[in-house]
């Protein structure tokens, strides 16, 4: 693919003539996906998918179009020279844009990552064979992902990931237990372990439910909680874009009427591995970007286009939707908190695995609320007494990671992102556990 | 109207891909117990302006085909944009071999029942095509629309954004099927956003992308759009002086594109029978419907009557057949606030034994049909709004979706609103900042008490439902009337 996409890049800038200006983004994927049901397949899907953007410039104008990839050199190269040709005669009918960046040369990289593993009709009868007599729903993905992004000033990046994640829950009657498993090599042993932890999960559930009245309690987040929570950062909260259009949960962070807890850091940290190291448009992102230090705001994430609008200094973020700027490796500092203590030091409240659809509530207020998901338990003096009946949470992140956070976990997990829409996505996060004074439920 | 640049690569033409893509069928049709080739080719143009300037003009072409191979009653998919004859003999194979192995391991053992053999057609009902509107045409439409939106200083944000959307799909099977449906869409989202220095509000043209359809370049009336801004923009600088929603259990007014909501999270998800099955357990949720439910549930008050309508005019998520060849006609989900049927696919329907509509759908070439929403109405009942609103002594309006949470059985909910408007002994008397409502699925529409009549129904939708494993979104149409709930915990912001 990367010979392929190098030789069609330089035929298309060999078309260019005087001050245009082009790059070309890749996403290319070949993709096992394999749906299970009751521990067994429900749908099974090999996806051939590839797509080219192609970014045109002249005269401070700019126009993208997007388009799929047959990998027949003649019919994409016939493709591209007629995608120019079209952005050629539209540039002129546009305005030029406030947000408008000349394209510079990024440099040149490379990097491939591979993950080995039995192929996908061995693992089918493995996870089938291992849950047989559980009741199993998951989520098999796998295969090569790729991007690119080169341009016409010379510059050449490229990252290919080959990987794996099977995403799942097992279930008893309406109790759940969630599994997550993904590595640098498939494992059996690892993923029986994994699967014997997650059924082991599910017995504890077997106690009888406990209906829990809405009110505050002291709570404790589980990594996979926190980390529903962190996605409403990347919900337009740390991109500097919608902070100067009004979206503005973090306002009172940034102006120092409020802070988070000192014992709160956010950072972007592309050192994770998570991600390609180049952003859309082929700049390479910094390592590590503090965006909350110690419960202080230090930076907004800014991408080229919000730093020549506002005449700001770009961090060369990455935009997603609504032109928002968006974190692609999350990271929350560890705390002190050792696993083992977890239980002892929330005393009596409730222990969140898993939360579910979370929004902002009131974004001026950084409010947001969701929902208890899998297995969730309410604990009495250190014990887990039972699973609790689902509970709505409504708060503000000025408590949940401000004056009602008591403690991070010393240990964290890490996740990669699942969510593939259209197409695989990189990215992902790592984050701690965090235990509350209290949380807010309401319904 | 001006013509569309045309300048296709001649390979990649529609008429010389499909009659590639018969020859090339022709190869596999006998290959396995049942296939299908499904080409989807989508043109998406998405402009936006904001504050009159240009800010993203994109365009995505999206061509590929999905392959279904059937193996001892098991079906399975292989999907590829490679469109060469190796590239398909790729897909094809790739998809039979993974079949191969789930079929020992298959959930449910169909027959060929579930692809049933059809010919026909659908075009959507427009009177201008959607490729004879042209850049500038469009771009000069967001220009003005957004400096109509922006009428003071304090707005800070005015955005007007079209996405306009070209699909075609050819489907055909070894049994005989063979099907041409083509959509014309049109998302068109307008949005003020004020701010006094303190604070920010925001007011859409029906929340987000609520407002969206079936439709030609005729939607387009600068007119029209113009007294549209005006309301968005008085609006929003109305809410920085507003006072905060009271927190208190009232009577409840939502608003149609409130209402598109309300019946897409607690009505449409939970009666989608793939959830009710536990297929989406892992990801989107089960439902808190069980199958012996259907018949029997009383899941709303009498005045209540829910339909699966793919055939409504203009409505977003109108077609013919779906997406495995299933002819798609009206049904009631709900009637008399009984529940009646599921959103159930012909696969689900086998496996659940339950009554159910044409509705496997998926997102694109790339994805598999599963059970989804299309246009899920709300009829109307027999009050005039005014009426409505007379017969409530305390309560409040609420317009325009902006917030939406609800749990993974579809039963506790929590949505939030535009904007507000309190009611007092019958009539309207001041706006409302961050108004919110929660409740539970089935006490809930179980609390309807009102609804206005059939004239003052309005239709919107989304363009982002998501769900499914790998995920998908799909367009979904709602239209609903207002409808008045009694007794409804309603609250604020800060």
């Amino acid at each position: 693919m990367q010979t392929y996409l190098k030789s069609l890049s330089e035929k298309l800038f060999n078309e260019l003539k005087g001050n245009e200006e082009l790059s070309i983004g890749l996403h290319s994927e070949e993709s096992e996906f394999v749906r299970f049901n009751h521990s067994l397949v429900r749908q099974n899907t090999h996806v051939h998918q590839h797509e080219a953007t192609f970014q045109f410039q002249n005269d401070g104008r700019t126009y993208a179009k997007t388009a799929t990839l047959t990998l027949d050199p003649e019919t994409d190269l016939a493709l591209g020279r007629d995608t120019i040709t079209e952005m050629r005669a539209v540039l002129p009918l546009i305005d030029p844009s406030p947000k408008y960046t000349p394209m510079v040369n990024n440099g040149t990289s490379e990097v491939f990552q591979k993950s080995e593993r039995p192929p996908v009709e061995k693992v089918i009868n493995h996870i089938t064979d291992v849950f047989s007599k559980s009741d199993l729903a998951g989520f098999y993905c796998a295969g090569p992902l790729r991007q690119a992004s080169l341009n016409s000033k010379g510059q050449s990046h490229y990252f290919e990931n080959d990987s794996f994640f099977f995403d799942y829950s097992v279930y008893d009657g309406p109790r759940a237990a969630k599994g997550y498993y993904a590595d640098s090599q498939w494992d059996e042993a690892r993923f029986d372990k994994q699967a014997s932890q997650a059924k082991n999960t599910l017995s504890l559930l077997a106690k009888p439910q406990i209906k829990v009245k809405p009110g505050a309690y002291r709570t404790y987040l589980a990594p996979m909680a926190v980390a529903e929570i962190a996605e409403i950062f990347n919900w337009r909260a740390v991109s500097r874009s919608q902070y100067e259009q009004g979206f503005t949960p973090l306002k009172k962070l940034f102006t120092r009427e409020q802070l988070f807890s000192p014992h709160f850091s956010l950072i972007e940290n592309n050192s994770l591995g998570l991600n390609s190291h180049f952003n859309t448009i082929g700049e390479i992102s910094p390592s590590v970007l503090p965006i909350i230090e110690n419960g202080e705001m230090k930076n907004f994430l800014i991408n080229s286009a919000t730093a020549k609008e506002y005449n700001l200094v770009s961090n060369n973020a990455d935009a997603g939707m609504w032109s928002s700027e968006v974190m692609r490796s999350m990271e929350i500092r560890a705390g002190t908190l050792a696993d083992e203590q977890i239980l002892k030091e929330l005393g009596t409240g409730l222990y969140l695995t898993n939360l579910h659809y979370i929004n902002w509530s009131d974004p001026q207020a950084a409010r947001l609320t969701g929902m208890t998901r899998f297995a969730c338990f309410w604990v009495e003096n250190g014990e887990i007494a039972g699973p609790i009946q689902d509970l709505r949470f409504d708060d503000s992140l000025y408590n949940i990671f401000g004056t009602e956070l008591a403690a991070l976990t010393k240990d964290r997990s890490r996740f990669t992102n699942t969510l593939t829409y259209q197409k695989r996505r990189l990215g992902g996060m790592m984050v701690p556990g965090a235990l509350l004074n209290k949380m807010n439920f309401t319904l | 109207m001006q013509a569309q640049t045309k300048n296709e690569t001649p390979s990649l033409k529609a008429e010389n891909l499909a009659q590639f893509l018969q020859t090339e069928f022709k190869k596999y049709r006998s290959a396995a117990d049942f296939v299908s080739f499904k080409m989807i080719r989508e043109k998406t143009r998405d402009y936006s302006v904001r504050n009159g300037k240009a800010e993203d003009l994109t365009e995505f072409v999206d061509l590929g085909l999905m392959i279904e191979v059937m193996v001892s009653g098991h079906i399975g998919y292989g999907a590829t944009c490679e469109l060469t004859a190796d590239g398909i003999k790729r897909a094809f194979e790739r998809a039979l071999n993974m079949t191969r192995t789930s079929a020992s391991r298959a959930v449910y053992k169909f027959d060929k029942n579930i692809r049933p053999a059809v010919q026909g057609t659908y075009s959507t009902s427009r009177k201008v095509r959607l490729d004879k509107l042209s850049l500038t045409e469009i771009f000069d439409y967001l220009k003005k629309t957004s400096l109509g939106l922006k009428t003071n200083d304090k707005i800070i944000s005015a955005v007007s954004d079209a996405m306009l959307i070209e699909c075609t799909q050819n489907y055909f099977s070894s049994e005989g099927t063979e099907i041409f449906q083509e959509f014309d869409i049109i998302v068109n989202s307008m949005s003020a956003t004020a701010s006094d220095g303190k604070e920010s509000q925001t007011r859409s043209l029906h929340g987000g992308r609520g407002n969206c359809i079936q439709g030609g370049a005729e939607y387009f009336q600068l007119d029209n759009a113009l007294r549209e801004c005006e309301t968005i923009s008085r609006e929003a600088l109305e809410l920085l002086t507003a006072e905060n929603c009271p927190s208190e259990t009232c009577d409840l007014i939502l608003a149609p594109d409130q209402m598109l909501l309300q019946i897409h999270e607690s009505i449409g998800h939970p009666l989608e029978l793939d959830r009710i099955l536990g297929d989406e357990r892992n990801f989107a949720g089960w439902s808190f419907v069980q199958p012996a439910d259907f018949g029997h549930l009383q899941y709303g008050s009498p005045i209540m009557n829910v339909v699966f309508d793919p055939a409504g005019a203009n409505q977003l998520a109108s077609y013919n057949f779906d997406d495995v060849g299933n002819k798609a006609d009206k049904k009631y989900l709900i009637k008399s606030g009984k529940l009646e049927a599921a959103l159930g696919s012909l696969e689900s329907q086998t496996r659940s034994k339950i009554s159910g509509v044409a509705n496997a759908r998926s997102s694109s070439w790339n994805r598999a049909p599963i059970d989804r929403m299309a246009n899920i109405n709300l009829e109307g009942g027999d009050l005039s709004l005014d009426q409505m609103i007379a017969k409530v002594e305390r309560g409040v309006i609420m317009y325009s979706n902006r917030s939406w949470s609800i749990d993974d059985y579809r039963r506790k909910f929590q949505f939030g609103c535009e904007y507000g408007k309190l009611i007092e002994n019958g009539k309207v008397t001041k706006t409302l900042k961050n108004p919110n409502y929660r409740g539970v699925t089935v006490p809930f529409w179980n609390a309807l008490s009102g609804l206005t009549t059939t004239d003052t129904i309005e239709s919107y939708g989304s363009p982002y439902c998501g769900k499914g494993e790998p995920s998908q979104v799909i367009r979904v149409g709602h239209a609903s009337p207002y409808a008045l709930f009694k007794n409804i915990e309603v609250f604020g912001g800060g």
